[in-house]
């Protein structure tokens, strides 16, 4: 913060910075830093802030179906939740989705950041091509992915028919052990794009003469991305993994319109299931409470994996 | 010249199984939303229609009541982009130029705002709108709700983004500016933004295509037919319904997705450019 002194040479009344409190007094120049930062700050308290307090206290409390808030409970709406087998079913698919997911997605991403690294021909339209999923909406992937996947007319069966890999209509949707695996794979299309710029970006910012030093020491291709590449990636390695995880934990489109959790809750995770908690069944209690579960495990997750991330430098 | 074709040809070969996998949703797409109806439900599927038709696309534009949808996703679009700039712009401007103390703890602060993201909140962010009074009944069932509500989801990557920018924007031509008896605010509206008018439009971009592409809070909070947007609309098309018209849905799906990729395929560059920079700071 600078001193009133400064303002006032740039024509500003010397008094009024004074008077004020240090966060309003002008800088240098007669902007207040904070009078520009403050709309963001109200709209994202508004918006962001307040309506997570609203879900602290609808999880504390007894609501009815139709959302009156009948009195505060305590941790009842945590013990049922604790109770409930579909709960257990929808944290542990919750666990894999993520994990499967965001795995997935930072090993494809990777050699395809390095191959568009290269210069070939035709770079630019392959760029374009994998970027194409970043511009679908979720649920527009999803609704693609299901006609797909469709039994009888699915071009998915279609295809696997002509190259002779299967002979009947294979029933994607209609069971979770199938349909659960083809909702990871979309899931990890999408987050493609995502995460291979970040890679890019990385990649682009690295220094070219130590790759030319490595060559006149005689280093291999893969001498060279395991002991240069690498590790200079890893803070993007690290974003690219904590921004995914919290993205992914509660991807929510693509499980609600590929399978609505079904058949028989078998592919719910915990986002879909708080949804369908709290505006199918009428029972918005228990579904705070898992939203407010669900917010303690990707804060958990990030300041764990921040925290061992930093141990060893 | 000849090590240059045969690394392109290696490098087509590795990323061919992904290029085939984004591109055989869309080609389902295309090929789908031209096949009359009488061959979408045909055994086995073939990939291109017999007789090509366009008929579906007049079908689904009544079904889906595509005008109306098309219309409300432009207003709700373009109404959070201007409500995301407007706040994000002078935000990003401070974070980038100016000295405050706070400065550490509003940067943190937004990167919490990025934690909480909407499907987590819906249930607070219903009752929120539900308890603001606006016109007849409440902001629920409101253009201007769900306008309110994807303006300030994009306030954290906004700021991040355009501030990584204006960083990037020479000092030195605003502070001829001020040498030359400008002051502050004018140097920034003639000679800062104009700069900056590049950062601004990425930035534009992609909140309006997070807009567009947004599920849930539009699923929630839009209950009138009439107030729908695109995604919703295209969506209820599929959901729980008996029978579906895959044909009219693939026709209304492309009319929804395909310019979006036009204008991202022409804008992608300087998107990934802008991250880059942002990801470096």
């Amino acid at each position: 913060m600078v001193s009133a002194g400064q303002a006032s040479e740039q024509g500003q009344p010397a008094a009024l910075p004074r008077i004020l409190p240090p966060f309003l007094r002008p800088a240098r120049h007669g902007l207040p830093p904070l009078l520009l930062v403050l709309p963001s700050l109200l709209l994202a308290t508004a918006i962001v802030v307040y309506p997570f307090f609203v879900i602290v206290r609808l999880s504390l409390s007894n609501v009815s179906p139709f959302g009156q808030l009948r009195g505060f409970v305590g941790w009842a709406n945590y013990a049922a939740v604790l109770a409930d087998p579909i709960f257990y079913g929808a944290l542990w698919r919750t666990l894999i989705w993520t994990a499967a997911v965001v795995g997935g997605t930072v090993l494809i991403s990777m050699p395809v950041a390095l191959v568009l690294q290269q210069e070939f021909y035709g770079r630019a339209i392959a760029r374009i091509v994998i970027m194409l999923p970043w511009a679908l909406s979720l649920a527009m992937a999803a609704i693609l992915w299901e006609w797909s996947f469709n039994a009888d007319y699915g071009m998915i069966n279609g295809v696997l028919r002509n190259l002779g890999l299967s002979s009947g209509a294979i029933h994607w949707m209609a069971r979770a052990d199938t349909a659960f695996p083809v909702e990871i794979g979309v899931g990890i299309l999408v987050s493609i794009p995502f995460t291979a710029t970040i890679f890019q970006g990385g990649l682009s910012s690295m220094p070219t003469e130590i790759y030319e030093a490595a060559r006149v020491d005689g280093a291999s291709g893969v001498q060279q991305f395991r002991y240069l590449t690498l590790p200079l990636l890893k803070p993007f390695i690290q974003i690219a993994i904590v921004l995914n995880v919290i993205y992914v934990f509660n991807s929510f489109p693509i499980i609600w319109v590929m399978t609505h959790g079904g058949p028989d809750n078998s592919t719910h995770i915990l986002v879909t299931y708080a949804y369908e908690l709290a505006f199918g069944l009428g029972r918005p209690g228990p579904a705070a409470a898992i939203s407010v579960l669900m917010l303690a495990i990707v804060l958990a997750f990030t300041m764990v994996y921040l925290h061992l991330q930093r141990e060893p430098t | 010249m000849k090590r240059k074709l045969r690394r392109s040809v290696v490098c087509w070969l590795v990323l061919s199984p992904l290029i085939v996998l984004v591109l055989f949703p869309y080609a389902v797409m295309v090929f789908t939303a031209l096949k009359p109806t009488s061959e979408v439900m045909s055994y086995p599927p073939r990939w291109l229609p017999r007789h090509w038709s366009f008929a579906s696309f007049p079908a689904m534009w009544e079904q889906a009541d595509l005008g109306t949808a098309i219309m409300n996703s432009v207003v709700i679009s373009c109404g959070s982009v201007c409500l995301a700039l407007c706040v994000a712009v002078p935000a990003a401007y401070a974070v980038a130029r100016l000295q405050f103390r706070l400065k550490p703890r509003y940067r943190l602060f937004l990167l919490v705002t990025q934690m909480l993201p909407p499907v987590l909140l819906i249930l607070g962010l219903f009752r929120t709108a539900a308890a603001i009074p606006f016109g007849d009944g409440s902001l629920v069932n409101t253009r201007l709700g769900v306008i309110l509500i994807y303006g300030a989801f994009q306030i954290a990557f906004s700021v991040w983004m355009l501030s990584a920018y204006f960083t990037a924007i020479p000092r030195d031509i605003e502070e001829a500016a001020w040498i030359d008896g400008c002051g502050r605010v004018r140097a920034v509206w003639h000679i800062f933004l104009p700069l900056a008018v590049p950062a601004i439009a990425v930035c534009a971009l992609v909140a309006f295509v997070a807009g567009w592409n947004e599920y849930v809070v539009a699923l929630t909070m839009l209950r009138d037919r009439d107030k729908q947007t695109v995604t919703l609309q295209v969506v209820n098309l599929v959901a729980g319904r008996y029978s579906v018209e895959w044909n009219q849905v693939m026709a209304a799906t492309s009319v929804a997705t395909l310019p979006v990729a036009v204008v991202f395929a022409a804008l992608q560059r300087f998107l990934v450019k802008g991250l880059t920079l942002g990801a470096v700071k």
